[in-house]
């Protein structure tokens, strides 16, 4: 075997990446392509349990893809293709065996836009989820309907009205609510992209302090464009450029002290 | 690309580059009035009230800096740093006027010895001379330089101190046991120098803060 024979081989990616004890999840070497474009490079990022990871960087730079390559989201993209593993606790969620349907339960995502399905009643909206899963008992799934609606701080406001239309609500209880339709899911990992970007400066305050409040039960991974909402809610911060992790680490280093000089001009707001 | 926080950072630098210039301007006036024996502390004063007004401006615009854009980074070290550097320098200014002070309170000192104030004073102007110098360079090596000028200081004052207050065995041949006005006046002004010569160094500190992000504690 020729040493790059033997680097593209299984033995060379299996004995280089393998699960991180003590991080809930562990990006290794991830690379990814659409189509002929590489999207992400040799990207190697470690995430604590319980804490709230914020990625930052210029539009393009591969956020949403790697947010996206976190829970296998990417695969449903045309031309998308990934290489490397990205470890939740001990398992590869890229390993042939593992189902990416128990992936997408164990890790939920919360995008840009509010979505809830429209069709579907508030507490519809909750309890597709647990119904798709082959929950039937209409107590259990009343249960985690109140929970998850309180988990996401959005209950009472809506606990007398739940049969009215989802989209019937203001753009920030329809995140909430979408933020309500993962927990019901009993996420451990929570990702989400740009969650606050189309939301009012209240909608949004509710949205961060509800991120301060689940990372106590889970662990989130935020994309935001707004620096100083990464400074505010998250307990560390990775900056991308290019498809690349250029630096990571706590956040109040990051924005107070960063390594890389272009970080530093990036979140300076000396770019362009 | 200018951005708007880059206006408010110049006029911070230039708020706090005057006040460098001013307070070690305080500074060598005061000395040089100690030196005549010189006791009027009129302009001394005024120096030293423009520069509270002056550190108060700098508190002011750095608060309005950082709530209005939210700097981080460099950005936000150099503006926690003005804050720091603008205390100290206000702080020059004071102890100028304390020196010159002294000398009015305690009426004519000319027949003193003052030779230990000059000795400490050479260290201690100099230690001011090039906080602002480390300034106006981010020089961060500049802390460790003052670091050790202040540790002769230190020897200095307590050396001076300890002869305060040791009986005197050759009795009258030292002014300083002659004339109480000679021996407090020394002894006060020497603490107002020694003083001077933290607040250099934590000048130097704030400096290396601003370069390197780390904060090196207070020795
Ligand atoms: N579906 C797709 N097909 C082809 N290329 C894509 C696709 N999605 C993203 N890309 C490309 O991949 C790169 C990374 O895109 P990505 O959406 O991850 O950026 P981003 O950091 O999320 O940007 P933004 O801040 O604007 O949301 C870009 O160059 C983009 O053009
Ligand atoms: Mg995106």
């Amino acid at each position: 075997m020729t040493s790059e024979e033997y680097l593209s081989s299984q033995d060379y990616q299996l004995a280089k990446t393998v699960a991180k004890p003590g991080y809930k999840v562990s990006v290794q070497r991830l690379n990814s392509w659409f189509f002929e474009k590489k999207a992400l490079k040799e990207i190697n990022l470690d995430v604590k349990e319980n804490t709230v990871t914020a990625l930052i960087g210029p539009s393009g730079c591969g956020k949403t893809t790697l947010i996206r390559s976190l829970n296998r989201m990417n695969e449903m993209t045309l031309g998308a293709r990934v290489e490397g593993s990205v470890f939740l606790d001990d398992v590869d969620i890229y390993d042939r065996t593992v189902d990416p349907v128990i992936i997408k339960r164990r890790i939920g995502m919360v995008f840009q836009k509010p979505n809830p399905f429209p069709t579907m009643s508030i507490y519809d909206n909750v309890a597709a989820g647990l119904r798709l899963n082959g929950i039937r008992d209409k107590r259990l799934i009343n249960e985690i309907v109140e929970e998850s609606l309180k988990g996401a701080a959005l209950w009472d406001e809506v606990k007398d009205e739940l049969g009215k239309p989802g989209i019937s609500l203001s753009g920030g209880q329809q995140q909430r609510l979408c933020i309500a339709r993962a927990l019901a899911m009993q996420p451990e990992v929570l990702l989400m992209d740009e969650p606050t970007s189309a939301l009012d400066p209240i909608a949004s305050a509710k949205i961060e302090e509800l991120m301060h409040d689940l990372k106590r039960d889970l662990t989130i991974i935020i994309v935001t464009h707004n620096m100083q909402q990464a400074a505010r809610v998250s307990d560390f911060t990775a900056f991308m450029y290019l498809g690349e992790l250029i630096e990571y680490g706590p956040t109040t280093r990051i924005f107070e002290n960063p390594d890389k000089e272009l970080t530093e001009r990036y979140i300076s707001g000396k770019f362009g | 690309m200018t951005r708007l926080l880059d206006y408010g950072l110049g006029s911070l630098s230039n708020l706090i580059m005057k006040m460098a210039d001013l307070s070690v301007r305080s500074v060598d006036t005061a000395i040089e009035l100690y030196e005549k024996g010189d006791g009027d502390k009129s302009q001394l004063f005024e120096w030293s009230e423009q520069l509270r007004v002056l550190q108060d401006e700098i508190t002011e615009l750095a608060v309005e800096l950082i709530a209005r854009y939210q700097p981080v980074a460099t950005d936000l070290r150099f503006i926690r740093s003005c804050i720091e550097i603008s205390y100290g320098f206000s702080r020059f200014g004071r102890y100028a006027y304390d020196i010159v002070d002294v000398i009015g309170a305690m009426g004519s000192i000319a027949h003193c010895d003052k030779s230990a104030v000059m000795e400490m004073a050479k260290t201690t102007t100099e230690m001011i001379h090039q906080s602002v110098q480390a300034l106006r360079t981010r020089d961060k090596t500049a802390a460790e330089k003052l670091y050790q000028m202040d540790d002769t200081v230190d020897a200095l004052y307590r050396k001076h101190l300890r002869e305060a207050i040791t009986p005197s065995t050759k009795k009258g041949t030292n002014d300083m046991v002659k004339d109480p006005r000679c021996y407090v006046s020394t002894l006060l002004i020497l603490r107002y120098l020694e003083r001077m010569a933290d607040h250099a160094c934590y000048v130097g500190d704030a400096v290396n803060y601003i370069v390197t992000g780390s904060s090196s504690p207070r020795r």
